[in-house]
């Protein structure tokens, strides 16, 4: 079938090896189990997982969730059952597959992120950190440790003190210019940068004249932001020399193909799992059917190719 | 059997009451046999607006010699269903499920009450077969309440099994002139908290009124709730509910992984 002729799909991000460029965004997996029926775990790029504070996390009161023209609101503000419980109860599901895990972390204050990063550093399992400084749905933190390069340089710094795994610093597109906080975080020593996480955004009922969201304003996602995504990855990776990861509204493979092209060495897949449980597999399949029709033999060929 | 997508093709879908509609949809024999309760994704294969499949309970399944046909009783709300009321015999649907926890269904009392409002009647529908099967000298009573006349739907098979049917309208044009939790409550002195089960499914204003009327006795109660849904399989925590957890606090759980169906008393009513 696929035999000699498959394309070569591993990509490096650093350290951090990966059998394809393919992961799964944080926040729309899960701890990975709950799509362990639909999808073969082993088969992705890497399975990124929820978002991991300190300490269990309530989230927000309901409703979280409102779709919208091409994709959807959030404001789940980062329930989560905490970083011990991921280590006992979620993490030794995830070792019996070989696949990366990426612990995507989240804190209030940077002990917090220090402390969660040292537990998961020595938890067995979990190749790389990823860090959300950029969530909006959070009154503490979050976005506002995305938003200003030294504290995001601040945060990147004190991770990697603690952190013997690679660190991807995951940003907020809700700046005014990203590519800044991108070299504030390089510099700091980030292994990877990944973007966007969602925009913030809004709907409103005309029938009672309130927000569909109890938190008013959510995190948009889906297709509806990757053109948004597309600009901001291309404006980062004109200004890092870090792997940069992909993320916004990708859908399929030709979703994907975009960002690798633009300098993306990876993408995750978000918000297209929750409609099309399949959508991972079908961009990987699509990747490599892109690269055959194309005669390419290595997907690193096509990274970074960019014609402006 | 896992969990997995199917391309569904619809055999039926036709208008049965006012804005009120009955799909049947043919999938693969491998389909997962659904207890009552649970529920399906559904989207319109291809179709990306709407962006988010939507979640519709399971009214009745049964299989066939080489697939298994789902039916579906859904209500008109708003873009999703309308477009699904528009599909024709042979279209193609993405079915994701079964998904969700059905019902508790493993022992009943000797009395089993079901209430159900409008189109909080699919669900129990589909339990009330089950459960008169199973259970077959227990005695079945439904309330079933809806708006008016041309919004009752999905008692055919409870009219056949259910020792008792009380169908209340708010205007009088069908049944009793109440509503369906005052049936229920006027006649709950017939019924012994130690060997009654009672199901509930219909809008968040019924069942809190039903939360309000059993607070103070002991009734076992199971209700089935509704939340908007992206995954309908645990994985964005979307859906959440209120509930008081195993050490009485706050907590949220997800409507499509740890319910659709709640103990009534666990529900925090905000
Ligand atoms: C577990 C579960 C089982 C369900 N079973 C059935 C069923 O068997 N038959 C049926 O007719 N409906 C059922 N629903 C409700 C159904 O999912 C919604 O009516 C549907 O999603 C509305 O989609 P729409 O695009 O037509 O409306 P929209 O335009 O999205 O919304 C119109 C109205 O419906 C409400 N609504 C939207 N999504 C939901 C939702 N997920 N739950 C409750 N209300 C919603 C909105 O608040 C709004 O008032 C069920 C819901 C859940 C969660
Ligand atoms: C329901 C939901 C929950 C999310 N939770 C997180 C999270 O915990 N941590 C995080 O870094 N990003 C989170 N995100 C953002 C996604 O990982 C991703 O960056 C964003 O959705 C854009 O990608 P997409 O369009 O492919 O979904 C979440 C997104 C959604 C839709
Ligand atoms: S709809 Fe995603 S967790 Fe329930």
């Amino acid at each position: 079938m696929k035999s000699k002729t498959s394309p070569q799909i591993a990509v490096h991000l650093g350290r951090l090896k990966l059998k394809n460029p393919v992961m799964t965004a944080s926040g729309t997996f899960g701890y990975g189990e709950e799509y362990a029926d639909y999808v073969d775990l082993n088969r992705l790029g890497a399975v990124v997982v929820k978002g991991l504070s300190l300490k269990p996390r309530l989230g927000n009161p309901p409703p979280r969730i409102m779709e919208t023209t091409g994709g959807m609101l959030n404001a789940v503000g980062l329930q989560n059952i905490g970083v011990d419980a991921f280590i006992e109860e979620k993490l030794p599901f995830l070792r019996k597959y070989d696949v990366a895990v990426i612990a995507n972390i989240y804190g209030e204050t940077y002990d917090e992120y220090k402390k969660v990063a040292k537990k998961l550093s020595a938890a067995k399992g979990v190749h790389a950190l990823e860090l959300n400084i950029s969530c909006p749905n959070v009154k503490k933190g979050g976005v506002s440790f995305g938003s200003d390069p030294k504290v995001a340089a601040r945060v990147t710094q004190a991770v990697k003190e603690e952190a013997s795994l690679p660190v991807i610093v995951k940003l907020t597109p809700n700046v005014t210019d990203i590519a800044v906080i991108a070299q504030a975080v390089e510099k700091a020593g980030a292994d990877a940068i990944s973007l966007i996480n969602t925009l913030t955004g809004m709907a409103v009922d005309l029938k009672t004249r309130k927000p569909y969201l109890r938190n008013i304003t959510g995190g948009l996602s889906g297709p509806a932001i990757k053109p948004v995504a597309l600009r901001m990855v291309w404006e980062v990776v004109k200004k890092v020399s870090v792997p940069v990861i992909g993320i916004g509204g990708i859908m399929t493979a030709e979703d994907a193909l975009e960002f690798l092209i633009l300098g993306a060495k990876a993408v995750q897949i978000g918000t297209a799992n929750f409609i099309n449980p399949h959508a991972t597999m079908e961009v990987i399949e699509g990747i490599k059917d892109y690269l055959t029709a194309n005669k390419i033999k290595d997907v690193n060929e096509i990274i970074g190719t960019f014609q402006p | 059997m896992a969990k997995n997508i199917y391309i569904g093709e619809i055999s039926k879908n036709k208008e049965i009451q006012e804005d009120c509609f009955l799909m049947k949809v043919k999938v693969a024999a491998s389909f997962e046999t659904p207890l009552p309760g649970q529920f399906v994704m559904i989207r319109i294969a291809g179709l990306n607006d709407p962006f988010l499949s939507r979640p519709i309970s399971i009214y009745s399944f049964s299989r066939r010699n080489n697939f298994c046909l789902i039916e579906l009783l859904y209500r008109v709300v708003g873009k999703g269903t309308q477009i699904m009321a528009g599909l024709i015999e042979g279209s193609q649907v993405e079915i994701n499920g079964p998904l969700g926890n059905g019902f508790e269904i493993d022992s009943v009392g000797k009395n089993v009450v079901f209430i159900a409002g409008g189109i909080g009647i699919a669900p129990m529908s589909l339990l009330i077969e089950n459960l008169s099967r199973r259970f077959p000298s227990s005695l079945m009573t439904l309330y079933f309440g809806a708006q008016r006349e041309t919004a009752v739907v999905g008692l055919d098979k409870p009219q056949k099994l259910c020792h008792d049917v009380n169908v209340c309208t708010d205007d009088g044009s069908l049944g009793e002139k109440n509503l369906v939790t005052q049936a229920f409550q006027k006649d709950m002195k017939k019924f012994l908290p130690a060997n009654t089960s009672i199901y509930a499914c219909g809008p968040r204003g019924m069942l809190l009124s039903l939360a309000k009327i059993l607070n103070k006795g002991t009734f076992n109660c199971q209700v089935s709730l509704e939340e908007r849904m992206a995954c309908g399989t645990g994985a964005c925590m979307g859906c959440a509910v209120a509930v008081k957890d195993k050490k009485n606090t706050l907590a949220y759980q997800r409507v499509c992984a740890d319910g659709p169906v709640f103990n009534l008393r666990d529900i925090i009513w905000e």
